[in-house]
Order: C-alpha cells, then structure tokens, then sequence
C-alpha cells in the first residue's frame, strides 16, 4: 500500500507533496511505488480534478471519500474553505487491488465490508467505510496543521507550502492513520 | 488552410503532393451532391476550419509507383475535414449537429456522473433513438460503421462463364467483386416494415455481397470446457483439441487487423519522411479531431467488423439471400440453373446444418451485351420468369474490358469492407512483388448503371420483404408463443423436470425439431456445439438477427432477452455471449424509455456477462473486443454519465490486454476523445473531462512512441496541449516537476523521431519551408479572427493561438520551447 498525497491550490498548482506507504501491519512508512509511476500519479491525480469539480456541488460535505479510479490507483479528496483541494492516491497492493476489483467490480455497487479481512489491512478495500474513516481521520489531521501553517502572515494565497515542521506533522498522521 | 489555398502556395512541393492521392475518383454509387465522397476531392468549401488543414500529412510516396500504392492506403489519407460537413470556426460549433443534445447536458448528479438531467433534456433524448441523433451520417463514424457492418449477407453463386466473363472485365474474383462495391450503399431510400407495421425509409441501406460458402466457421466447444462440464469424456475428445484452434484462430483476426493498420500507420510515417517537412511545420498542427474519427481508429473498427465470422452463435453473416448467375454463353442455361441450385442443397458444398437452408434464391441472367443476342437472352429470360418465379434479373453488361482513358469509364472503387486478411495479402503484394498493379479498376457507366439497378431492385422487392415476411412468421409462430405465459411455463418445466442429469448423456447426435427432441431436453448440441437451425432458439436467433439487420431495435432487443436466459440454461456459452451483446447493443440504440439509471445497469449487466462468456469462458478476443468497443462508441454518443461508463469499459479492455500493441494505442487515443466529448457546465465548464482527455492523449502519445510512430505521438500531444489550454487556469500540468519533465522528455524523443524520419530532406527543405509558413502564418492571422468572434471565449481564444506557435520558424521553436505550453 503506497500513498501519494498533494494539495492542490486554486490554479491546479502542487502546493505541496508528500510520498509515503503504509505504517500499519509491519510497513515502513516507505513509498514502493515503480520508478515510472512518479509521473503517472501526477497525472492521475491532476486528472481527477476533472471530477472533483464536478461532485464538489453534489455533497455538502468536506470529505468527499473515494472519487475516481483509474486502474488500481484510487483518489480520496477533501476540499478545504478555500477552493484549495486536499488529494490522495491510494494503491492497494496488487493481491489486495485484485481481491477488491474483483468484489467491487462485479456487483457494481459498494461491496459490504468484509470484517476480517479490513481488520487486517486498513486500505486493502479502498471503498471499505474501515479506510474511509482512516482517510478522513488523517485529513482531518492534516486540515489543522495546514490552517495553522497558512496563518503565517507571509504566506499567500496559491504559495507552497514549504514549512519542514508541516510536513514532519503530515508524516505523523500518515503513520498515525494509514 | 483550406486544401484549396494550400495548393496556391509557393512552394513546389505541394502540387506534387496532390498527385500521389489517388486520381479524382466519383464514387459511383454516391449521390452527386453527397458530402460523404470517399475520396474527399471535392473542391473545399472556402468556410472551413483552418486547423483542419494538412490533417493528413500530404503524402507522396518515396517508393516506386506512388499512385499504386497510394490508392491501398486510400482509407486513412483521405482528409477527416473533407468528410465533416461542420461548417466553421470554433471547436464547439464544430460539432455535429447530433452531438449538440449531448453537448448542452447539465452536469451530471451522483460521484461518478448518474444523470441529473433536466426534463426538457431528457424527454428530447427520451424520444429519440440514437440514429434520430445525427450522427450516423458521417462514413467514418462508428454508429455508421456499426450500422453497415451487421447488414444482411447475400451469397453469390455464380457458374463458370459468369466468372469467366467477369474476369474478362477485368475482375480476378469474378461477378462478387464486381458487384461487392455495389453493395455498400444500395441506390435510393429502401422502406422497411417495422413488426407494428410502420413503415420508415433509410436513405443508407447496404447489403455485403460474400461467395457462396466461405469463410466458414467450425463451432467450437470451448464453452463446454469453461462451463464446468462434468463429464470428463467430451472434454477430452471434443472440448480440447478443436477450441484451442479456433481460439487461436480467433486472435488472428485481431492480429490481422492490428498489421494492417500497423501498415497504415508506417505508410503514413514514411510518407511524412517523404515529404520531407521539418519537424516542426506540420505534424504538430494535427490534433485529434474531435469530430471525425481518427481514420486509423475507422480503419480499425472496419477491419475488425468487416469479417463478420459465419458461426454457429450468430447469423449475421449466414445468407439471407443466394444469388444465382447463369450467362448467356451457356449452352444449356436452366440445367446450370438447376446445378447451382443442387450444389448449395446438397452435396459437399451445401451449408452446415446449423444455417437455414431456406434463403432465398434470385436468379441473375448475365447478358454479354458486344456477343450476345439480345432476343434469345429476352426468351430465356422469360423462360426463368416462368420457371423460378419473380426473383429473377436480367443484368445486361459489356463483356470488353474498361480502361481508364476510356470516354465512358469510371473508377470501381475499392470495397471498403474488405477483411483485414485480404487488404493485408493486397498490401504485402505491392511490397513484395515489383510488378504490382493499381488495384483500381474501371467499368463503363452502363454497366455501373445496370448493377445499381440489379442490386436496387434485388434489395427492395425481393431480399427486405423476403425478411420482412420471415419476421413476421417467425414472430407469430415461435418467439410469441414463448412470448406468452404458456411458454414461459413451458420453459421452466422444461428446465426443473429434467435437469441436467439426461443433457450430458445424450446430446450426441443433433437432436432435431423444436419443441424438445425425443432424447434430450434441450435442442443444444452439446457436442457439436450449435443449434440445429430448425430448433425454436436458432429460429428465433435469426429472427432478432434479421430485426437488427432492418433496424427494429425493439423486437430485436425483446427477442435477445428471451433468448439470454434460454442459452445461459443450456450452457451454450458462445450464443449467451453473442445474444448478450446484441441485447445490450439493441438497448443503447433504441429510443430510451427507462430511467437512464436503470437503464445504464442493465446495459452494464449485459456487457458485463457477454465480456466474461466470451472472453473467460469461450477465449474469444473477438467476440470480446467487438462487443466491448461497439458498447464503448454507443455509451460515448449517449453522453452523459455514458461516457463515463464507456471509458469504463476502454478500460476493461486495456486491463485485460485484449488487443496487441496498436490497438491499444488506438484505444487510448480514443478515450481522450471520449472524454472531449463530454463537455462542461457554465463559464467554468463544470463536469467537463479537459484534464481526463489530456491525460489520456499523454498515455496515447507515449504509447505511440514505444511502437515508434511519432507522427500520432505528436498529434497526440498536440491535442493534450489543446485541452490543458482549455483549462480555467491554462498552466496544465506544468506546475508538476516530474509529469512536466516527463512531458518535455516524450516531446523531445518525439521531435528526435520525426527529426530521424525527416532526415536528409530537411536541410534542402528548410528555407523554403520558412518562407512558406511565414506566409502561411500571415494566412492564418487574417482567418483566425472570424473564428475567434464565433466563440468569444477566453478557452477558445487559446485553442486557437495555440497551433500557432508551430507554424513559427524551427529555429524559433527549438529556442522557445518554453512557450510550448508545457513549461
């Protein structure tokens, strides 16, 4: 399980990015995405604004969960107040992709989670309301330290991000959480 | 630039260019005033977009004959501007009127795009089907192609002098290629009767003409193998041996298709080293057209449906009518007669039992016109009239040879539904052998006359109503008794009485008749692996088969459903996936009357089981591909949350690695135009795909580099600079380090390439070619701002300064690469 997080200001720029794995059953915390898969996220997930200004009327809420899917790469999004867009590519591992295709492939609606196996892999079921909740928790995080970061008085609007104890606090809740 | 101006430019090298097209062709079965003229050499109107200019890289041939080779290739050079009737300036009033509904679409409601469309919208799209849509007429267009590839199949029967006398003229094949081309567009409006009785003319009608009894497909049983038969028996003698075969025999059709667009593809690249342009004047300029259809997608849609297999499990290629054709040289006509037809009712040559041998037969009497004697070709064919009945025709043509230079010839075009195999065989004749011939060849207008009149008369009074008939027996006597409650009881007695126990067992010999035969419940030839063609399913298959063919969705699309369920029973898994895919088909042409929700479910169900029968159970790639692709174009032209679903299923089709290597170029190329095609919302463009399509125009390009053909990797890349610029914030992806490092990197390998390509010519070329777009420029300047004042929007603004920047010098564009769009 490989993640690749990015905040996206309003003008589809990167204010920030950060590569991380999972932290759970025995991981690293380490990224093991291959060598040509850097790129690809990036357009993966500035493809998925596309969708993300399409459902961000339809729900009234900040976490908008699991929107768009492009082969095994899943994308969860928060919208913060500010038009600015918090993304996650998430990569099952391939058995766990394969094993959650297949559930939620075929019956083409949210498959019901299937306790054992979420209560061992947070993530091996992206749409799973176990990793939804992990996603949004860790959001959640990150949405406070990046409103007190952005209270810097000489931080503008579109700027990045480029504060280390930011992204020291962004790898805590992903190792927190995912 | 128009073609039209671009042939006043200076330069020497243009009206060069022109003359390796191939010659001025009128296709002769088109309507004078038809837009759709093949060959596209019609003067251009002066209102066309200028970025449709040079489409096509001119392409003049560095080898040998150019114009032999030339008119092989004819399918992808013809311009796609020339065939678009759109009348001017912008990219969305560009489009074709039918995509106009989709166009004006709200934004979709639910995550992944379940319609939320206003009533208006959606009664205006309730009430039409997908043809009333528009959107059919363009030759290139994939609801076109789908239209004219599952059309009714007429055998041609011909004697020995018939042939002789075709091949005198000419014709190698004998009488079935003289009258193929014919067929693909049958003069006139021909008026189908609907089962209510409606009637409704179709101005497009065509019909294949195919020789008697070829291409014949031996069922295979693979089914039984997937579908968990028991008994180990059949597997080993029957199941084996004869599906791996045919399984690989199946992946050749795709492996065709994918070598002659493959060839295609070099011709192109070769003449665009040919021509010597430096690689920074043209290619670039050529984004995808969102309008017409790449010509190499067509190109591949119309190989890959131009070999319609004449199987068990659907009987779109079985002969719906048989033409019989006797000449007036023979000596004892009517007994030929008579052999002709004892050939195709008995004997070797006879069809397989699971075709109906019922077809009709039409009786041709050619008449040598320069040796014949008109009155004794009158008695005998007065003489037919009496003995056969009314399907009789007397074709009267010169037996001379017509050339080129002749007053009265015309060009025979070439068929444009030939199969993959025999273009491929045509092209890798004129790359091996030094002394091929133009494959072109002429007819006097007389005889082009006699057969449009042949073919007219033989469509519209003898081979629809013949179908008309046979659907309305068929209706009444089998699929509406099942229809009805009885027969719905009746099936399900038939399944839980006997089960399965007595199936295995017994289905060694065909066991006939409808209604049960006396040994086994179902009529399934579990060993053979067909229905007989008198059983009730095969009847009523060729009933929906024949629906579609006269384009009655809806008794089609009813008749597939009972069908699905009777076939998934009997575990015939090729037939369960054929009459799931045309169920699914039928369902996306017809006029919608669910909710497109509901609608968009069972459509996916459907999709989903014909996928899987066919390509886990079966190992069909065909049946696969076919299925998911045209499913793929209908769900696009639906709009909407379809074009989601059909990117959906693109990619299904990637993931399983259906198609080799260029196809899945092509698909990719495809999914960008399918996500261009959804269009957005209000000044933002809410619910727009800009950023979907670039994406995927990046997958294509890389796509294209890895096979090495960098002219599509260019334009490629071209139309995904167009969309990021399409974009509110117009930057792209370029405030990405590693995806725009990456999109410089595959920029530069693309420019290497062509560079490569371009080589020697270039340097000659440069001065001239500088001087040329400098005034092509200028050109370019005056027409623009009429286009721009079409649109006045900020995103049109820069889709049309955009390609400018190609037409700069070289040198200005290797300095200021960073002006390119993509940092």
């Amino acid at each position: 399980m490989s993640y690749y997080f990015a905040i996206i200001g309003t003008q589809d720029n990167p204010l920030f990015e950060y590569e991380f794995g999972t932290s759970k059953q025995g991981g690293d915390g380490q990224a093991r995405f291959p060598d040509d898969a850097h790129h690809l996220n990036q357009f993966v997930l500035h493809s998925s604004l596309d969708i993300v200004e399409e459902v961000q009327w339809t729900n009234g809420q900040l976490y908008l969960k699991v929107i768009d899917k492009f082969f095994t790469n899943y994308i969860s999004c928060f919208m913060t107040a500010g038009n600015v867009k918090f993304l996650l590519l998430h990569q099952p591992t391939a058995t766990a992709a394969a094993a959650a295709a297949a559930t939620a492939g075929v019956s083409g609606v949210t498959p019901v989670a299937n306790p054992s196996r979420n209560s061992t892999a947070v993530g091996a079921n992206p749409t799973s309301p176990q990793t939804e909740e992990a996603i949004k928790n860790f959001f959640g995080e990150v949405y406070e330290n990046y409103v007190k970061a952005i209270m810097s008085p000489f931080y503008k609007v579109n700027m990045g991000i480029r504060s280390p104890v930011f992204r020291q606090r962004v790898a805590a809740a992903g190792r927190k959480y995912l | 630039m128009t073609s039209a101006s671009s042939s006043s430019l200076p330069s020497p090298r243009l009206p060069q260019t022109r003359q390796s097209l191939p010659p001025t062709a009128h296709h002769p079965l088109a309507q004078p005033d038809d837009e759709s003229d093949p060959t596209g050499s019609g003067p251009a109107p002066s209102a066309r977009v200028p970025r449709r200019a040079q489409q096509q890289p001119p392409a003049p041939l560095p080898l040998r004959d150019r114009r032999s080779t030339a008119s092989l290739f004819r399918s992808t050079l013809t311009p796609p501007g020339s065939r678009s009737a759109s009348p001017a300036g912008s990219f969305a009033s560009a489009r074709s009127p039918g995509r106009a509904s989709t166009m004006s679409l709200p934004m979709t409601g639910s995550v992944f795009g379940g319609g939320a469309r206003s009533p208006y919208q959606q009664q205006q799209l309730q009430n039409q089907s997908l043809l009333d849509a528009g959107g059919a007429d363009n030759p290139g267009d994939p609801l076109s192609l789908m239209l004219h590839s599952f059309v009714p199949h007429i055998a041609i029967h011909a004697s020995v002098d018939v042939d002789g006398l075709a091949r005198g003229k000419g014709f190698a094949a004998g009488l079935w290629e003289l009258l193929r081309p014919f067929g693909e567009r049958v003069q006139g409006k021909v008026m189908v009767r609907d089962s209510n009785g409606a009637s409704r003319p179709w101005e497009d009608f065509s019909v294949r003409f195919v020789r008697y009894g070829e291409g014949l497909e031996e069922p295979d049983v693979t089914g039984l193998v997937g579908g968990g038969f028991l008994n180990g028996q059949p597997d080993a003698n029957a199941g084996s041996v004869p599906g791996a075969a045919s399984g690989s025999k199946k992946g050749d059709i795709i492996a065709q298709v994918e070598a002659v667009v493959d060839r295609h593809l070099n011709f192109a690249e070769e003449a665009y080293a040919g021509s010597g342009m430096s690689p920074s004047a043209s290619p670039t300029r050529l984004g995808l057209d969102m309008d017409a259809t790449s010509p190499y997608y067509a190109l591949y849609l119309r190989r890959l449906l131009s070999g319609l297999p004449f199987a068990p499990h659907e009987s779109f290629a079985h002969p719906v009518a048989c033409v019989m054709a006797i000449s007036s040289r023979d000596p004892a006509p009517i007994e030929t007669l008579q052999k002709l037809y004892r050939e195709t009712s008995q004997g070797d040559r006879s069809l397989p039992p699971w075709v109906d041998g019922e077809y009709l037969r039409y009786y041709v009497l050619v008449h040598d016109e320069e040796n014949g004697d008109i009155t004794k070709s009158m008695a005998l064919f007065d003489q037919m009239k009496r003995n056969f009945g009314l399907h009789c025709h007397l074709l009267r043509l010169r037996s001379t040879q017509s050339a080129e230079t002749d007053d009265d010839s015309i060009p025979l075009p070439r068929s444009d539904w030939m199969t993959a195999a025999e273009e491929l065989a045509d092209i890798e004749a004129s790359e091996t052998r030094e002394d091929f011939e133009d494959p072109t060849r002429y007819i006097f207008e007389s005889d082009a006359t006699a057969i449009r009149t042949l073919v007219r008369e033989m469509v519209t009074q003898s081979v629809v109503p013949t179908m008309e008939r046979n659907i309305s027996v068929w209706n009444d006597q089998v699929a509406s008794r099942r229809r009805g409650l009885s027969g719905r009881f009746m099936s399900l007695s038939k399944r839980w009485t006997f089960g399965s126990s007595s199936r295995s067992s017994s289905g060694a010999s065909g066991s006939g008749g409808g209604g049960g035969g006396s040994s086994s419940s179902s009529n399934y030839d579990s060993q053979g692996g067909f229905y007989r063609a008198d059983s009730s399913e095969a009847i009523m298959r060729r009933l929906a088969d024949y629906a579609f063919m006269l384009r009655d969705w809806k008794l089609a699309m009813s008749t597939y459903e009972l069908l699905r369920s009777d076939f998934q029973n009997d575990k015939a898994w090729k037939y369960h996936a054929s009459a799931n895919e045309m169920a699914a088909l039928a369902l996306l042409i017809m006029p919608p009357n669910m909710s497109s929700k509901t609608r968009i479910e069972t459509i996916n169900q459907m999709l989903e089981q014909a996928l899987y029968s066919y390509h886990t159970r079966c190992d069909s790639l065909y049946g696969a591909v076919r299925c998911t692709v045209l499913a793929l174009e209908l769900l696009r032209l639906r709009g909407g949350s379809g074009v989601d679903e059909a990117v959906r299923w693109g990619i299904r089709v990637l993931e399983a690695r259906l198609t080799g290597p260029v196809g899945d170029a092509l698909l990719r190329e495809r999914m960008a135009v399918c996500y261009a095609s959804k269009s957005g919302h209000g000044s933002q463009s809410w619910g727009a795909r800009h950023r979907k399509s670039a994406l995927w125009s990046v997958l294509g390009a890389e796509a294209w580099v890895a096979l090495g053909k960098h002219v599509q990797a260019q334009r490629c890349l071209g139309e995904a600079r167009r969309m990021y610029a399409l974009l509110p914030a117009e930057c792209g992806v370029q405030n990405f380090g590693v995806a725009s490092d990456f999109l410089a990197g595959l920029q530069g390998q693309v420019k290497a390439g062509l560079r490569a390509d371009g080589g020697a010519k270039e340097e000659v070329d440069e001065e001239r070619e500088t001087l040329g777009t400098s005034k092509q420029s200028k050109r370019m300047s005056l027409i623009n701002p009429a286009g721009v004042a079409g649109v006045g929007g900020g995103g049109s603004a820069g889709l049309e300064t955009a390609p400018l920047h190609d037409t700069l010098p070289a040198e200005a564009v290797e300095a200021g690469r960073v002006n390119d769009g993509f940092g």
